[in-house]
């Protein structure tokens, strides 16, 4: 890689060879990812933690610190910088959790939505554009990607089939929009494609990506 | 030339860049607007939110080192926000309020990012084309798998193959099927596969052959028509598929009942 960065981290370590029998964390709906460590319905959790519970909190930092980092790390690329901004948005996550709204989305979804706005404003603002730029003439940055349980592995697996599944213009126009923080403009600049083109392909390429992902 | 010519497009389209984080500051505002007058289009945000949220599972990453403390120690001295009285629908979650700028990326930053591209051309290179069959197959076992992952029974094994390497199933008896990957199985002659065996009374029953590993990982697969008392074992056979084992088997698991 080129620069340092994959689009798309591949899979990194393994579990090990002991045996480990452990259950899954399974709750249906609310945030419920395989992925997500067991200790709790993280909808409900971030109930407790609105009303000031630092134990329930230190479970959610649990849950999300590796998905909310990475999307930080994946953006920012810088990794202090990603590290301020993963910082800020769990402060937020302990801030706001009053406001989480299980009618709206899935917990998981609301921290990172929280976590991927963040990231991008911070991207987009013109002093970061500069750290970037001289960051560029660096580029050497190693991916660690760290799916600590098979269950996260599975749910990585999962993401990349499915992106696969999607047109080439799709799938680069979503990847670059997520994992680099591009606007649809600046994508359709990238892709020198009309800007029409790329909003359309965001669109129709979600829809499939939320078909292929089982997500309601 | 006006750089934004919201009103003569059609503001739908914009859900899935408005999904991704992907507007601008003056055409997020815009479309926040429509959706606010729009319940299906708000709807529709939604569904195309969370699937863009699961786009961070590939990026899982460890943070580093004391973060976990910076943050647990600054929340003790954080204040905590009220719930808000009236749901403000389009700022779901709330938005930080940041001036608005009009940061446009210059050259140096536009090759960085088609380094990039470039990257992910590489990546899905071999996975141009795929029809809507495909698509649909795709679907159904990755509700499969996701069926056996959230099962309540769910259980999960790592063990260590004779030969090298481990293998990993998630089981669940409820849903009478495991889910199965491996990493770093020794490769075999291009004339052989492994098989994937259930072994139980009645002796064993071919359950699939595994997929070529990328990166020495093979992709989830599942195995369903799981019995009470059943093994689960996997051989080196012929790449067409063996109707009964032919060689020593690298591993076998016996399943918790």
């Amino acid at each position: 890689m080129t620069d340092g960065q994959p689009s798309l981290p591949a899979s990194g370590q393994e579990t090990g060879g002991q045996q480990a029998r452990s259950p899954v964390a399974g709750e249906p709906g609310s945030g419920g990812r395989a992925g997500d460590q067991s200790g709790g319905d993280l909808g409900a959790l971030l109930g407790q933690v609105a009303r000031g519970d630092e134990n329930a909190f230190g479970v959610v930092y649990g849950q999300v610190c590796g998905h909310v980092f990475g999307v930080a790390r994946s953006v920012l690329r810088d990794p202090a910088q990603a590290e301020e901004v993963a910082q800020e948005v769990l402060l937020e996550v302990w801030r706001d959790a009053a406001r989480f709204d299980a009618g709206r989305g899935t917990a998981m979804t609301w921290v990172m939505t929280l976590a991927h706005r963040r990231a991008v404003d911070r991207v987009r603002s013109e002093q970061a554009a500069a750290d970037r730029e001289q960051r560029a003439a660096r580029a050497d940055v190693a991916y660690d990607v760290v799916a600590e349980t098979v269950a996260a592995r599975l749910d990585a697996e999962r993401v990349r089939r499915c992106l696969g599944a999607l047109t080439d213009l799709q799938q680069e126009s979503i990847t670059l929009a997520y994992y680099r923080g591009c606007t649809y403009r600046e994508v359709a600049g990238l892709l020198k494609v009309p800007v029409g083109t790329v909003k359309t392909r965001m669109r129709d390429g979600l829809i499939r990506l939320r078909d292929c992902l089982g997500v309601d | 030339m006006s750089r934004f010519r919201f009103r003569r497009i059609d503001p739908h389209t914009l859900a899935g860049a408005y999904a991704l984080d992907a507007l601008g500051e003056a055409d997020r505002v815009r479309f926040e607007r429509h959706l606010s007058g729009c319940p299906s289009c708000d709807q529709e945000a939604r569904g195309l939110r969370e699937a863009t949220a699961r786009l961070a599972d590939a990026l899982v990453t460890q943070p580093p080192e004391g973060m976990r403390e910076r943050v647990m120690a600054a929340a003790v001295r954080t204040r905590q926000n009220p719930p808000v009285s009236r749901p403000d629908r389009a700022a779901w979650p709330a938005r930080v309020a940041k001036p608005a700028r009009g940061w446009w990326p210059g050259r140096r930053w536009g090759i960085v990012i088609a380094a990039g591209v470039l990257a992910i051309a590489v990546a899905f290179g071999g996975l141009a084309f795929h029809t809507q069959q495909q698509l649909n197959q795709e679907r159904d076992r990755s509700r499969a798998i996701g069926a056996v992952l959230n099962a309540p029974d769910a259980t999960m094994m790592t063990v260590a193959a004779t030969t090298r390497g481990t293998v990993t199933i998630v089981m669940s008896h409820r849903a009478r099927a495991l889910v199965f990957t491996s990493a770093r199985l020794p490769p075999l002659p291009s004339s052989q596969r492994y098989e994937l065996w259930l072994m139980g009374r009645t002796g064993p029953r071919a359950a699939g052959m595994l997929p070529q590993p990328r990166a020495g990982m093979t992709v989830p697969v599942i195995v369903s028509g799981l019995r009470s008392g059943d093994m689960v074992a996997v051989s080196a056979e012929p790449a067409s598929g063996a109707s009964q084992p032919t060689s020593r088997m690298v591993m076998k698991v016996v399943l918790p009942s």
